[in-house]
């Protein structure tokens, strides 16, 4: 039987750890199950979504500090009040994701373009270990080397490592105003054009190529936007438009995905985007939907409900090629017969080495990145 | 030491062991902490560094990496029975891929020296720290260094796609990937910072970011340090993200104005430099924008850049600041603590009743934009005044974390403020690193003693530091 911890503050949470049975799997909103390997008989679920709230928003110094079970949809609605947000757009958020599994899963959405992932966000951290250790690491100011940096560690561990408890990110300001181009372009000439853009320092907020289009949404003022919207047409000519926002939920549909589908993230050199967007098509034809933050080269693909064999052979194929060429694939829905993880990176004796010493006896998220550790 | 599996690993030419050459190498930026290493080995390719620390894995030999030692925390610090490994013979900028917007390193290549090799392409290397004409990458990586326009672009950590390193036991891996996306843990994101405490870096990836197309700069002169520091807080609040915000006092402007000219006011009490670019509509808004709270604080005159000379003159009056403050003191230490921006005339009121109360000056010069302070601490070492001057600096690194701050903005703890951290950090926290550690080198060979308070040294309880011992003597108990 699975028991059910719910723990309502941080000295709760090291309680219910501490001395909670033995196998525990982490959860929150449970937007992400899939990702990553099935997890293997556990004893308890840790749910954190009652460790929940804002712990102190300092609007003027842009940093905030909140509990991990805190949907990251409700952090938005506090932060837009004082004309700030968290420069983030993971799928996952309208879905009630918290920060702290949004961390945890290392998600990441358009945004990546120019501010990166929760990871060049958190400026602190506080963790509960495996045996009720309460660990801090960071703090509340923006610039700060003092000590190692745990968040950093947690950033990707999938619940394996310990308990994300609280969260300080760095927040910015709204932008006045948002407008996003869409370009027609075949994926070798969307990269080129991606190139240019970026050349020409008209520093788009996300630059995407989602299914045969390139996206760039511009953010700023006014007058500035609406100049870079301009520049932009120069730049590419035919096949040039702008579309609504909404657009945007449109890519934000490839990660999600849906019960059936397939739906994996790769991350390799941002010149191999017209190779993946080709091979994916090679392999899983009309059924495949990629999209990729072309300027930086994270890629991820839908494979719409289908036959489970080409679902896999896709998946592992392009997987075990990107991995050739020192890429890396995180599967974030798959059928479960279908194994979790490809080829290991080169550093995995050291991440064995992390987790046995953050949890000795293995008791956190077991399976979760079987068969690496 | 006996240095014969060094030579037979490395060559003799590459083996120092003559206590004079070894002299070179006993201490980094900060000056007042020196030991002497048993023996400097000069690897020139990575499998040298690797085999270099399979000797020092076999036989318990502690050993410290080092790139130019422009260090200002002692984090390359030498131990006294271990061996230094300067990285300095592997100076290769591997490849520059402007298509991918990247660079390949060793870690011996300058900061500055990525810029100047990825300029061709109208891209650069976005971390900018002071030291940055001699400053090496691998340096960078271990400490994470920032610079002046890190408020707006960020650290090191920000700007490193992968690192191959060797490992305490001598084995070499690849941290981080081809793009920010990798699974598993972020071990390269935990590897930069760590001050040589996790491994030896031998290979760097780096991002380049394209030139912005609109840059403005401005130095804008205050009747108070309270007023420029207020004006810091409004210009974060507005929600402007400026490329840099940096504040220098009236001692600090003198300084730099007598070394290098930069046309600075010399009787004005404080000064900001702020630089905005990135597109020009809302350079152009947002630079009004900060003109106008500058107005609105009293500013007493404001400067603009009329072209990118005057510009390059306003920074290297900024940049030369640190040196210049031997020109108004024969020594000093350099603070970098860190403060929540909304606390910046707080602090600065603070430090100066602090430096009333000890009889000693203090310079401010400083990142303001992401509140991390330089104070610098003035004494004369002949009037008996280095304990005196000490303990300030500590007690302003202190008072950063009790306001909510932090010891160490982008100079690391080194050996410096080790003693400091439990003021910042809890023995669980600290324990919860140390774990961390373990798992990268579990025998404690790679640069031990920096970091994490030993009781020896700092004493049983955590608290103001203790009068150094003599820096030789005091120093081998280190670790």
């Amino acid at each position: 039987m699975v028991t059910h911890l719910r723990p309502a503050n941080l000295a709760e949470l090291s309680e219910a750890v501490r001395e909670g049975p033995q196998r525990l799997l982490i959860a929150g909103a449970g937007t992400a199950t899939g990702w990553g390997g099935t997890p293997t008989e556990v004893d308890a679920v840790v749910d954190t979504t009652g460790l929940d709230g804002v712990i102190d928003y300092q609007p003027a110094d842009m940093t905030v500090a909140v509990r991990a079970g805190m949907p990251m949809a409700d952090l938005q609605k506090v932060l837009a009040e004082h004309g700030q947000r968290v420069a983030f757009d993971a799928a996952r958020i309208p879905l009630g994701a918290t920060v702290g599994g949004l961390v945890a899963t290392a998600d990441g959405g358009p945004a990546r373009h120019a501010y990166g992932t929760l990871r060049d966000m958190v400026i602190g951290i506080t963790v509960v270990l495996a045996d009720g250790t309460v660990a801090r690491s960071g703090g509340r100011v923006i610039k700060n080397v003092a000590g190692y940096d745990l968040a950093k560690l947690f950033h990707g561990s999938l619940g394996t490592l310990g308990v994300i408890a609280e969260v300080v990110l760095r927040v910015y300001p709204l932008p006045k105003a948002t407008r996003t181009v869409a370009v027609e372009r075949p994926p070798d000439e969307g990269f080129e054009l991606a190139g240019q853009i970026v050349a020409r320092s008209l520093e788009p907020a996300a630059l995407e190529w989602y299914d045969g289009r390139l996206l760039a949404r511009f953010e700023g003022t006014a007058e500035g936007v609406a100049r870079r919207v301009a520049a932009l047409q120069a730049a590419a000519g035919a096949g040039w438009s702008e579309v609504d926002d909404a657009v945007w939920d449109e890519v934000a549909g490839v990660a999600l995905g849906a019960p059936g589908d397939t739906v994996f993230r790769c991350g390799t050199l941002p010149s191999r985007m017209p190779w993946l967007a080709g091979r994916i098509a090679e392999l899983a034809g009309a059924a495949a939907t990629v999209t990729s933050s072309v300027g930086v080269g994270v890629h991820t693909v839908r494979l719409r409900s289908g036959d489970p064999a080409v679902h896999a052979a896709t998946l592992t194929t392009v997987r075990d090629e990107v991995a050739g060429t020192g890429g890396s694939t995180t599967a974030i829905r798959r059928a479960e017969d279908v194994p979790a993880w490809g080829p290991p990176p080169p550093a995995v004796a050291l991440m064995r080495a992390v987790k046995q010493q953050l949890d000795p006896v293995g008791r956190l998220g077991p399976g979760r990145f079987a068969p690496w550790f | 030491m006996d240095p014969a599996e060094f030579v037979a690993v490395l060559g003799a030419e590459n083996v120092l062991t003559d206590p004079t050459q070894l002299r070179t190498y006993e201490c980094d930026g900060l000056t007042g902490y020196r030991v002497v290493p048993a023996l400097v080995a000069l690897p020139r390719t990575t499998d040298e560094v690797a085999a270099t620390v399979r000797v020092c894995a076999r036989r318990g030999i502690p050993f410290v990496a080092r790139g130019a030692g422009t260090g200002l925390s002692g984090g390359a610090l030498p131990v006294a029975d271990g061996i230094v490994i300067s990285l300095q013979r592997l100076r290769r900028i591997i490849e520059v891929d402007p298509v991918n917007r990247r660079a390949v390193v060793e870690p011996g290549v300058t900061n500055r020296d990525i810029s100047r090799a990825a300029a061709p392409y109208g891209l650069y290397y976005a971390p900018d720290p002071s030291s940055q004409q001699v400053c090496t990458i691998g340096g960078n990586v271990a400490e994470n260094s920032g610079g002046a326009h890190c408020l707006k672009y960020g650290f090191t950590v920000h700007h490193v796609l992968a690192a191959e390193v060797v490992l305490a036991d001598g084995t070499v891996t690849t941290l981080g990937g081809d793009s920010p996306e990798h699974a598993g843990y972020d071990l390269l994101g935990a590897f930069i910072g760590s001050e040589g405490t996790l491994g030896v870096v031998t290979k760097v990836v780096v991002r380049l970011l394209p030139k912005p197309t609109t840059v403005s700069t401005m130095v804008a002169d205050f009747g108070s340090v309270a007023a420029a520091g207020d004006t810091v807080t409004d210009i974060i609040g507005a929600g402007i993200v400026p490329a840099a915000i940096e504040m220098m006092d009236n001692l600090a402007i003198r300084a730099a104005e007598a070394a290098v000219h930069a046309g600075y006011t010399v009787d004005a009490a404080a000064a900001l430099i702020v630089e905005l670019d990135g597109p020009p509509d809302e350079v152009d808004s947002q630079f009004d924008q900060v003109l106008e709270i500058c107005r609105r604080h009293g500013s007493t005159k404001l400067r603009i850049a009329a072209d990118p000379a005057e510009r390059e003159a306003i920074w290297r009056g900024r940049k030369a600041a640190f040196a210049a403050a031997g020109r108004i003191s024969p020594n000093y230490f350099v603070q970098d603590g860190v403060v929540p921006r909304v606390r910046l005339a707080e602090v600065l009121g603070r430090i100066a009743e602090l430096a009333a109360g000890a009889g000693i000056r203090v310079a401010n010069v400083f990142h303001a934009g992401d509140g991390n302070l330089h104070p610098l601490v003035l004494y004369d070492e002949a009037k008996g005044e280095h304990d005196r001057a000490e303990k300030l600096s500590t007690a302003i690194a202190e008072l950063c974390v009790e306001l909510g701050g932090s010891l160490s903005g982008e100079h690391g703890i080194g050996a410096d403020k080790a003693c400091s951290m439990p003021v910042m950090f809890s023995e669980d926290d600290l324990a919860t690193m140390k774990r961390l550690r373990a798992a990268f080198d579990p025998a404690g060979l790679c640069n031990p003693g920096k970091i994490f308070p030993t009781p020896r040294l700092c004493g049983e309880r955590p608290g103001p530091f203790r009068p150094h011992p003599l820096e030789a003597a005091g120093l081998i108990e280190r670790w």
